[in-house]
């Protein structure tokens, strides 16, 4: 008998290692670094109001899908939406970390230019058999089905249940496969007065609808909670997952209440070779300030006012910005119908429709994250992005005095270029994985950078237990001396 | 047998303390160095005080003679701001700042000012301005902070009096988080840990509620108190999702003290007495201890 497997989604992959089926395109082929777990979700909240919208891109046999989500509220029919599969790769497109360059000019004034994309590494949720969703067993098992709703492909139960034994005793029965631990967190929902939002594809509809991808999920909900269950899809995970979480709010960025946030390192020059495997980079670098940041951090990598009265709604813009369109589609329900004209003509002060806009990446794994992550909205409208700079030297004749200057001073910047480098991926230049073409697997460096990394020493690792350790060492210190300095005090005979 | 002992303000260690925080901030947690920020948040409060004490003296106090001890006060409150107020806007600095030092003349009752200045500043700005905020994630829950906040605080706490007002609150707050988060919620034990390891709730612990002088005068009442802030940011933060609620709590309890001070009468804490009763306290340790060594 085959059996389902309930694989939580927001977040919450929980399945199985063997039956996860993830084919997102990311750059790197050999790093184990990039992680292929990660999953994208919009948030949008002002007031009590939230809408979550759930990327799905599963991409098994779709008989094989099924996720849980816990909820704060039994949703209507009409809190549930089936949205645009393309507005996640547009949001991820606008704002992941960018590569601008720069060319030297021999040696006279320099020019601006363009961007380089990373590619957006994205996620999947899988996998469960059968479609079934009959409830005999209710009062056995002290779970309610409270609704029943058949949304786009999409075919959706809302349970509530009394205690986890009965709701994983359901769950079983209905021949859903609930990983190893999952019921440690089940409790908790359910004693938190958690609904579950269970869903599983409708073969019928989704062959009418003639979709070849499952589309994401969106739900809304009036909770002060504002939060999102991570811990559910760490049921069974034995490895880190990565999540993006793009917002919408209407007065700043939002901000972990219980994790540190944390800006990605941004404006730095690194050596021209980057540009080649970017990803890879962006990869190396991200892994490398997470564990420098002792993991338990939530890092911003973008954050940007995109109200319809500013209209510079990014700078460089490595793709479109979000429009009025997409906006209305991933749930910002406070622009109203009628601004469309407002948004895009006219300078439109109207604080009641400013939109902005937050990119948080978040790397958890069970050790690191006990709880799950809460959020704050901020009035912090400060913009921010992850970028990163190469400049392209002058080309031509340079023995002229200022051309042998310009030489000495570019020899001197790739030198800062490289240390940059190893500063920010923990890894020098002897890591192949950096400096090599994926594609045509030799190395893309150009000579120049080979006679300073021969020169350099390789970086050493830095890691925040170092810090740390010293830091609190300081602290102790001076708390002695001070102390020892107060108690010894004058004494005088 | 004369014996002189000098001993330290407490007040010295808490700004030494809460700067060693601001830095370990900036240099280890990523915080971003608000420098203009904290110039203005230290400047208006010194000015401000300044200019309080020399109205309230009816003369100019000379800033190198200035030993109401009021300047530590202000610098104490301003660091504090420094550690947890965050803007982008330079004009809400001076607000804050303004609103902390005024706080103390404005609203007294007794001979008391009723309110924690930095506590008052930080929750008029937050509530009234809509432009500043607190970030409660700030610190992490990292053991390090943990443990240096406790040593740091535990360190000012009894040098200025009993660890009855932290202790009450601390144990209280976490007591209730424990019952709900693990004995009713079945969380992990992990996850009760990370609550309570927040470097946000600790600085409150011991560097907050327990200022001495807007606490209740009397030991029980300070305890009660105490406890009565803990029990509500609880019930504020485990069942309406609220943020950093002890320290609007806080604020918002403040008027009771006055109401304890009426029920129960005892002496009210004085810095300057403080520091003479450990003097004393040292003074007769070592007679004690000369006494017995003959």
């Amino acid at each position: 008998m085959k059996r389902k497997i309930i694989s939580a989604a927001l977040l919450l992959v929980f399945v199985s290692s063997d039956v996860f089926a993830f084919c997102g395109f990311y750059v790197s082929k050999a790093d184990g670094t990039l992680k292929n777990k990660t999953s994208q979700v919009i948030l949008v909240r002002d007031g009590e109001r939230t809408v979550i919208t759930m990327s799905n891109d599963f991409k098994g046999d779709v008989q094989d899908f099924a996720m849980v989500v816990p909820v704060p509220t039994v949703l209507k029919k009409s809190d549930i939406k089936v949205v645009e599969a393309d507005l996640f790769q547009r949001l991820n497109d606008y704002s992941k970390p960018r590569l601008v360059e720069y060319y030297d000019d021999n040696p006279c004034e320099p020019r601006v230019l363009y961007e380089n994309v990373l590619s957006g590494r994205v996620a999947g949720v899988s996998a469960q058999k059968e479609s079934k969703s009959k409830n005999e067993d209710q009062e056995r098992f002290k779970v309610k089905v409270e609704a029943e709703y058949t949304v786009g492909e999409y075919d959706i139960v809302i349970l509530s249940a009394e205690e986890s034994t009965g709701l994983y005793k359901w769950l079983t029965a209905n021949k859903y496969k609930i990983p190893k631990g999952a019921d440690e967190v089940l409790e908790p929902y359910i004693k938190s007065n958690m609904k579950f939002f269970v869903v599983k594809v409708n073969i019928e509809e989704q062959e009418e609808l003639g979709f070849e991808q499952l589309r994401p999920l969106q739900i809304r909900f009036n909770s002060p909670k504002f939060m999102l269950p991570i811990r559910l899809g760490m049921a069974n995970a034995d490895g880190d997952q990565d999540m993006i979480v793009y917002a919408f709010t209407k007065n700043g960025r939002i901000e972990s209440t219980n994790y540190r946030s944390v800006l990605m390192p941004t404006g730095k020059n690194i050596p021209l070779f980057v540009q080649k495997n970017f990803g890879s980079f962006y990869a190396n670098l991200f892994q490398h300030q997470w564990e420098k940041e002792n993991q338990s951090v939530s890092f911003v990598e973008y954050a940007w006012d995109v109200s319809p009265s500013n209209f510079m709604k990014c700078d460089p813009c490595v793709s479109e910005p979000p429009n009025f369109n997409d906006l209305k589609e991933a749930g910002v329900w406070w622009l109203g119908k009628d601004v469309y004209e407002e948004y895009v003509n006219e300078y439109n002060t109207n604080k009641t429709k400013n939109v902005f806009f937050t990119r948080l990446h978040v790397r958890y794994n069970r050790k690191a994250f006990a709880q799950d992550l809460v959020f704050q909205e901020t009035p912090n409208k400060e913009n921010f992005q992850a970028r990163y700079i190469i400049t392209h030297p002058a080309t031509g004749n340079l023995t002229c005095s200022e051309g042998q200057n310009y030489l000495k001073e570019l020899k001197e910047r790739r030198k800062k270029e490289m240390s940059m480098l190893s500063q920010l991926t923990g890894k020098g230049y002897d890591d192949w994985d950096l400096v090599m073409d994926p594609e045509l697997n030799r190395t893309i460096v150009d000579t120049s950078y080979q006679s300073i990394a021969v020169t350099e020493s390789t970086p050493m690792k830095k890691t925040g237990t170092g810090k740390t350790v010293f830091l609190a060492s300081m602290a102790l210190l001076s708390v002695l001396t001070m102390v020892s300095i107060g108690r010894r005090g004058k004494n005088k005979e | 047998m004369a014996v002189a002992v000098k001993q330290w303000d407490a007040r010295y260690f808490q700004m030494a303390f809460q700067v060693i925080f601001l830095f370990y901030g900036i240099m280890f947690l990523q915080w971003k160095a608000e420098w203009l920020q904290y110039s203005l948040y230290i400047g208006t409060a010194l000015v401000l005080q300044w200019l309080c004490d020399t109205i309230i003296s009816k003369k100019i106090v000379s800033p190198f003679h200035w030993s109401s001890g009021g300047w530590k006060s202000a610098l104490i409150s301003s660091l504090s701001l420094c550690l947890l107020l965050k803007t982008n806007d330079w004009s809400i600095c001076i607000l804050a700042s303004a609103l902390s030092v005024f706080s103390k003349y404005i609203f007294r009752i007794n001979g008391k000012h009723v309110f924690n200045p930095s506590a008052f500043g930080i929750v008029a700005t937050v509530l009234f301005t809509g432009n500043a905020w607190l970030s409660p994630g700030q610190w992490g829950s990292s053991v390090v902070i943990f443990f240096a906040v406790c040593c740091l605080g535990f360190i000012v706490v009894t040098r200025v009096q009993k660890l009855d007002i932290t202790l009450a609150f601390l144990l209280t707050f976490a007591g209730l988080l424990f019952v709900r988060q693990v004995m009713y919620l079945n969380w992990p034990v992990d996850f009760f840990l990370q609550s309570v390891s927040t470097g946000s709730l600790l600085l409150f612990s011991f560097f907050m509620i327990s200022d001495p002088r807007t606490a209740p005068n009397h030991a029980v009442a300070r305890i009660i108190w105490a406890m009565l802030i803990a029990a509500v940011a609880f019930y504020f933060s485990a069942f309406k999702w609220m943020n950093s609620t002890p320290i609007f709590i806080l604020v918002l309890m403040a008027p009771l003290v006055p109401l304890f001070d009426l029920l129960m009468k005892a002496k009210i804490f004085q810095w300057r007495a403080a520091v003479k009763e450990s003097q004393q306290a040292t003074i007769n340790f070592i007679k004690r201890k000369r006494i017995y060594h003959g």
